[in-house]
């Protein structure tokens, strides 16, 4: 069953580490990624870049509304994700707690929907 | 260039759709797909899709962080906010009116919103 992984970062924090920190930090998410593809469970995965260059999307009576920034202010932004493919919640879980920005920040475990459920 | 749409729902809305009986939340959906399904043919004419995953309650999600080298895992999303991430696109758009233009022609974005967020590539 699949599952997307919302990585919550600071990212403030994230662009004021040095090139070599940064570097540091790619190369853990680069062996996760292998780990992970390498055992079949992971599906996708994307760096976003930064929330104050998001641009969100309304349409309010009709009006198409465009405003700058993400849809809700957040502490620690969205940073990324990871649509795993996992046995159970516990499997999707055990393997997003290997996500470096666990560390820092807090990874957000959705369940897919799918047909049949809920 | 590639985009990631967060689709989101209002958490009203998602909590009224969590009380409909199993029959009502079929006929809902029923209802609303000829929408998505006309979305995504446009996407795929376009050359526009990448891939998407459609999310279930926010309600069944954890959320873990690694704390002295231990997970901490807790019942539930990682903030309880106006509005929820329902769903996700990738999309391959020119620029960021192309990717503004699709994202008003999401169903949900007269009833939630749609954020667009560039992808490092």
């Amino acid at each position: 069953m699949r599952y997307l992984a919302l990585v919550h970062a600071d990212d403030g924090a994230w662009a004021a580490l040095s090139d070599d920190d940064r570097s540091a930090v790619y190369e853990r998410y680069r062996a996760f990624t292998e780990e992970a593809r390498g055992a079949g469970k992971l599906v996708d995965g994307h760096e976003l870049q930064p929330a104050s260059t998001a641009t969100t999307v309304r349409v309010v009576d009709g009006d198409t509304v465009v405003t700058d920034g993400p849809f809700a202010e957040l502490r620690e932004q969205i940073g990324g994700y990871f649509v795993l493919d996992c046995e159970s919640i516990d499997e999707a879980v055990a393997l997003a707690a290997k996500i470096p920005a666990a560390e820092r920040g807090a990874i957000e475990v959705r369940p897919a929907y799918e047909d049949g459920s809920s | 260039m590639k985009y990631a749409l967060l689709l989101n729902n209002r958490s009203d809305d998602v909590e009224r759709w969590a009380a409909l009986s199993p029959d009502e939340a079929a006929a809902a959906r029923a209802e609303e797909m000829p929408r998505w399904e006309a979305l995504f043919a446009r996407l795929g004419e376009r050359g526009q899709w990448l891939s998407g995953v459609e999310l279930d309650e926010p309600s069944l999600a954890r959320t873990v962080r690694v704390v002295d080298g231990e997970p901490v895992v807790t019942d539930g999303p990682y903030a309880e906010t106006r509005e929820v991430v329902g769903g996700l696109m990738l999309v391959e758009c020119a620029d960021l009116d192309e990717a503004i233009e699709l994202a008003a022609a999401v169903p949900l974005v007269d009833r939630g919103s749609v954020e667009i967020r560039p992808v490092v590539e």
